[in-house]
């Protein structure tokens, strides 16, 4: 027993001894969440390219909060406390938690819609505090412009969210505005898990021409269900994150969360080498970053005519069960 | 430690309400899943508006024992039990939350804030824009934001923990006194005995509303409090509260044995304390022994059986 007790002190001092020197990242996510695994997975890879070897020349303290925004707020507190360098938070709750806790270290938030809304930052750009990161927020009225092109006649769209997430309420409040004067109505088809989603879909979705997609997680994981529970009823989705648009989506017109990552994985990078947070511009997914991805094989199904400048443009397609990108 | 102590403490409050609801009085209550959010969703809305903090405070614990009020009106009226109406009550108060906040995340701003903007305004073009058109008459502007000022400081330098223990040693203090008079000890024979109460001749109903309102506000509290130190509300902050505050009185309950000093009022404090401690360690060396964040919510379950199954043994062995 105490043979073992003295192995385990041994190894525990040679880590510690190993890591020495190492810059510490703390990364903090709300929810296990392909999208949030995404950008955590992003961000790592932005590191790696970067040259710095994950291990030695930095170590990575993730954390999960559960869905719970207790545990988020305990976490943040921990990095506090803890000798953690940098501090990377993922989606709104988990930044806020950080933010309001820790003032002395660079924190670097990811996939919050609106930053400023949620309080991170004064404005996006440079900001005279620790605080630096990447908004995931979407082209909202783009995509309702988008819809007009490709369905001339819809005048309702369905916009399938959770309520509870931050993040897709600011989109769809965007899709309000922006609305009117395409002469579109907003309708709201809200769940607050896969079941409900699907429900809202069966109940809602008969009054809509199109469905609406912004970057919900819940509607994201429920993907297979929803795509489904729409062919049969005949109605397109038009989706703003790209991962959402390959499982059932028929459009889809943004970016997918790795990219978000990387991205978000390059303010790291910069700050690993020395820069400070106020020196880094907090910003969105450039235009470059955009993507145009169509489902011709479910544009077949549905009969709906995708006009060919489109097409021409995609830079993702699915044509006879293949995805080919460009 | 320092912010161990005072998410602790904070989580205490909270606690002592599951404690009342569930131990004293006897009526096991879910209603705190929902009364918490609300309790956080008024405090920040009020702040927001120009209130004080202290204002802010009550009447956002006022509004989470209504709904505890609520909950024991249905059960005693529609003579279901408290555990079937708090659920509906609770199930009630996502919306109403976030009809409270008019959004599902609600922060309290430590500075003023710009006016929020479109993608397109911000970024002034998308790829596409040569064939759908460009930007438009599509605007969307979305109002900056007032700083506010909250009591903590979220430095850990003792400030914070000062601000809740006194504010937790306060609400025991008014708690042990109201449980020393008549009413008081008439709640607490009614938690015990439900007939007792009957023979007095004293509606047993009121003691079922007092009882839950009072939880529920204690619970609110917490909410709010919780809030103000986390610098924002969520929707999402009440999931699983009912839980982790029983597995705390029940550590406390471990903890104190069976001395009950001041109505066993500690039980709940030293077991949040505990229980924060537990996660931090969780949280902190957990990875080492191949345990996941995940496996948090199933071990807290499966303790608070655990313990039930325990007692239950114990007491038929002596029974028997």
């Amino acid at each position: 027993m105490l043979r073992r007790s003295l192995t385990a002190v041994v190894a525990l001092l040679i880590v510690s001894v190993l890591s020495f020197g190492a810059v510490r990242i703390g990364i903090t996510q709300i929810v296990d969440h392909p999208a949030l695994n995404a950008v955590f997975n992003g961000i790592v890879k932005a590191i790696e390219d970067a040259g710095f070897k994950v291990g030695t020349d930095v170590v990575i303290d993730r954390q999960n909060a559960q869905g719970s925004v207790q545990n988020a707020a305990a976490i943040a507190r921990k990095f506090a406390s803890e000798k953690v360098d940098i501090v990377v938070a993922i989606a709104t709750p988990s930044a806020q938690a950080c933010v309001q806790v820790i003032t002395d270290r660079p924190v670097i938030f990811s996939a919050v819609t609106d930053p400023v809304g949620a309080g991170l930052i004064k404005q996006l750009g440079k900001n005279e505090s620790n605080v630096v990161g990447i908004s995931d927020m979407v082209p909202v009225s783009t995509h309702l412009k988008l819809i007009k092109a490709v369905f001339p006649n819809a005048r309702r769209v369905g916009v399938l969210y959770n309520p509870g997430e931050a993040n897709s309420v600011t989109l769809t409040n965007m899709a309000k505005a922006a609305a009117p004067s395409l002469g579109l109505t907003i309708l709201d088809m809200t769940g607050t898990n896969a079941s409900e989603m699907v429900a809202a879909v069966n109940s809602v979705g008969p009054d809509v021409d199109v469905i609406y997609i912004g970057t919900d997680n819940t509607a994201a994981s429920s993907m297979q269900a929803i795509g489904s529970a729409a062919l049969r009823l005949k109605k397109p989705i038009v989706a703003a994150d790209i991962d959402i648009a390959r499982q059932g989506g028929l459009i889809g017109f943004g970016f997918n969360y790795f990219q978000v990552g990387v991205e978000t994985g390059k303010l790291v990078v910069e700050i690993l080498k020395g820069k400070k947070p106020s020196e880094l511009e907090s910003h969105l997914l450039g235009p470059e970053s955009l993507m145009l991805f169509i489902n011709l094989d479910l544009a077949r199904e549905l009969n709906v005519n995708i006009p060919q400048e489109l097409v021409d443009r995609a830079d993702i397609i699915v044509r006879n069960g293949q995805e080919v990108k460009r | 430690m320092i912010a161990i102590l005072e998410q602790g403490l904070l989580l205490a409050l909270a606690a002592m309400g599951v404690y009342i609801s569930f131990r004293l009085v006897d009526l096991p209550d879910l209603t705190p899943d929902g009364s918490y959010i609300v309790g956080g969703a008024v405090a920040v809305v009020l702040l927001r508006s120009g209130h004080g903090w202290i204002s802010a405070t009550l009447l956002a614990a006022l509004a989470a024992g209504a709904a505890g009020f609520i909950t024991a009106s249905i059960s005693t009226r529609f003579k279901i039990h408290t555990l079937l109406a708090s659920i509906m009550v609770m199930t009630g108060l996502y919306s109403v939350a976030i009809r409270i906040m008019n959004a599902p995340n609600l922060p309290i701003p430590r500075f003023s804030t710009d006016k929020v903007l479109s993608y397109e305004q911000i970024v002034g073009k998308t790829p596409l824009d040569d064939i759908l058109g460009g930007l438009g008459n599509l605007q969307y502007e979305k109002e900056g934001m007032k700083a506010v000022t909250v009591p903590f400081n979220n430095k850990a330098d003792g400030h914070d923990l000062i601000l809740i223990a006194s504010t937790l040693l306060l609400i025991s203090f008014l708690l042990w006194l109201f449980l020393r008079t008549e009413l008081g000890t008439m709640l607490r024979g009614y938690g015990r005995n439900r007939f007792a109460v009957k023979v007095l001749g004293v509606n047993p109903n009121i003691f079922a509303l007092m009882g839950l309102t009072v939880a529920n506000f204690l619970v609110g509290l917490s909410g709010a409090l919780f809030s103000m130190y986390s610098g924002f509300a969520d929707v999402n902050m009440g999931t699983g509260m009912v839980v982790v505050c029983l597995a705390s009185v029940i550590l406390g309950e471990i903890i104190f044995g069976s001395k009950e000093v001041a109505y066993g009022l500690f039980f709940p404090i030293v077991g949040s304390v505990v229980y924060q401690i537990l996660l931090t360690l969780a949280m902190k060396y957990g990875y080492r022994i191949g345990f996941k964040p995940s496996d948090m919510k199933l071990l807290t379950a499966m303790f608070v059986v655990s313990v039930i199954a325990a007692r239950r043994f114990k007491k038929s062995e002596v029974t028997v």
